[in-house]
């Protein structure tokens, strides 16, 4: 039973590193609980170890998806220079899990533009945190955070052994560098997801069924990423109609903010 | 405790749904009032909402005649004078929803819905459940405090690789370089 130097006191001999990378025009970022290896913790070889998979893993996807690359297997589709049904399986899973959401929404998210043109990306990024969030179990990584350009899976905790939850801060749509709120993800929560889709925002086209974008930002937490992300991006399309449809039918929460500031918001995300 | 803002909510759509009513255009009456109330939210309820009338018996079937529905339910004292002032309280069917089982009651004195009571309410273990996941007006002063909060991690909407450089993210993860 020695005693190795503790980094940081009453942490249970961890602490949190973080490493990040640029992917899909974003930042990726994993957070490890990082002690002494000996002691059974991942070490900072770990840390590493763990970011080069999920790196690898958003390559792969970007290459694949990207609707910024003219090379890209998406670009290809979006030019009609190859058909859905000659596209690899990987396109065609994404495409049908999306036109289930389409359904599942009633058209409020939709992987298609109103020109016709197909574009999976607002469903990409959080299968791509899906299935980075897949390889570090597999791994054997059981505490770690995951946050891909706001949108975020944890497990565990930031306190391997406890049940201590990942609290995740959501960003004041008018003021991105203040908090709204903070939501505490794993530990005893359900919710091992969080995903906020704003009104304005680059990459992930959303478009609005009927005229009037109410919400100027909408967090969604949920068992899974893609739930919660494909929720946040169709409650800004649908509005209330569909946020209300998003919380009779899912295990979700839900904080939508509105242009003038006003908030709107699920039991989860009220104060006791 | 979020009973109250569900029932009072409950208790706005019920009462449009009897406004409805009273002009006659909802010919079922008291049973459609009943069964509305479940399925608007009070419950959070996903599948379609009860047919059925539950303890209150159909009464009321109001055919043609005068302005609604001349009630009458089975129950209790229907105090109804002539025409369409149905009293008493009616009950809802249980209905069956993610949050556990569920059955409403509402309260009527001469035509007018005056309470709204969800009767079943907990979960086998006795405790009481939520039962509705809808959202509310959130006043931020309410949730200023969360600011200061210790957070591990920020969501916010997807930012470009420039823009991260300024971010609070950017910060945490400099933090735990």
């Amino acid at each position: 039973m020695q005693r190795i130097s503790d980094p940081l006191p009453g942490t249970g001999g961890t602490v949190l590193k973080a490493r990040t990378f640029e992917c899909m025009g974003t930042v990726i970022g994993l957070t490890l609980p990082v002690g002494n290896p000996a002691e059974g913790h991942a070490g900072l070889d770990e840390l590493a170890a763990a970011t080069a998979v999920v790196e690898l893993l958003f390559r792969d996807l970007d290459e694949t998806f990207s609707l910024y690359r003219p090379d890209s297997e998406a670009s290809r589709l979006a030019r009609g220079e190859l058909k859905l049904s000659q596209a690899s399986a990987g396109m065609r899973e994404r495409y049908a899990e999306a036109h289930e959401w389409r359904l599942r929404t009633e058209g409020a998210f939709t992987p298609e533009r109103p020109d016709g043109v197909l574009d999976l990306s607002g469903i990409i990024k959080g299968h791509a945190i899906r299935e980075a969030g897949t390889s570090l179990l597999a791994l054997g990584r059981r505490d770690w955070c995951l946050n891909a350009g706001g949108d975020v899976l944890v497990s565990g905790s930031p306190t391997p052994g406890r049940r201590e939850a990942w609290k995740a801060g959501i960003v004041d749509p008018a003021d991105r560098r203040t908090l709204i709120t903070g939501y505490a993800l794993s530990g005893n929560s359900p919710h091992r997801a969080i995903a906020t889709s704003g009104s304005a925002e680059r990459g992930e086209h959303i478009w609005r069924v009927g005229n009037s974008a109410e919400f100027v930002q909408v967090t969604v937490a949920a068992t899974d990423i893609v739930t919660a992300d494909v929720l946040a991006t169709a409650i800004v399309a649908g509005g209330t109609r569909m946020l209300d449809r998003a919380a009779d039918n899912w295990d979700v929460a839900v904080l939508a903010i509105r242009a003038d500031g006003s908030m709107l918001a699920t039991p989860a995300f009220q104060p006791a | 405790m979020k009973l109250r803002g569900t029932a009072a909510a409950a208790l706005a759509s019920a009462g449009i749904l009897l406004a409805g009513w009273q002009t006659g255009t909802q010919v079922n009456g008291i049973s459609t009032v009943a069964s509305s109330t479940t399925a608007t939210g009070t419950t959070g309820a996903t599948g379609p909402g009860p047919s059925g009338t539950g303890s209150s018996g159909t009464g009321a079937s109001g055919s043609t005649g005068s302005a609604g529905a001349s009630g009458s339910s089975s129950s209790s004292g229907s105090s109804g004078s002539s025409k369409s002032s149905a009293s008493g309280t009616y009950k809802g069917s249980t209905v069956q929803t993610r949050f556990g089982p569920v059955q409403v009651q509402i309260t009527v004195a001469n035509g007018k819905i005056t309470d709204v009571t969800a009767l079943q309410l907990t979960n086998s273990d006795g405790k009481s459940m939520q039962i509705s996941n809808r959202a509310a007006p959130l006043l931020r002063s309410k949730v200023l405090a969360a600011q200061s909060a210790n957070v591990q991690t920020v969501s916010g909407a997807t930012i470009t690789s420039d823009a991260y450089l300024t971010s609070l993210q950017a910060a945490l993860d400099a933090a735990n370089l």
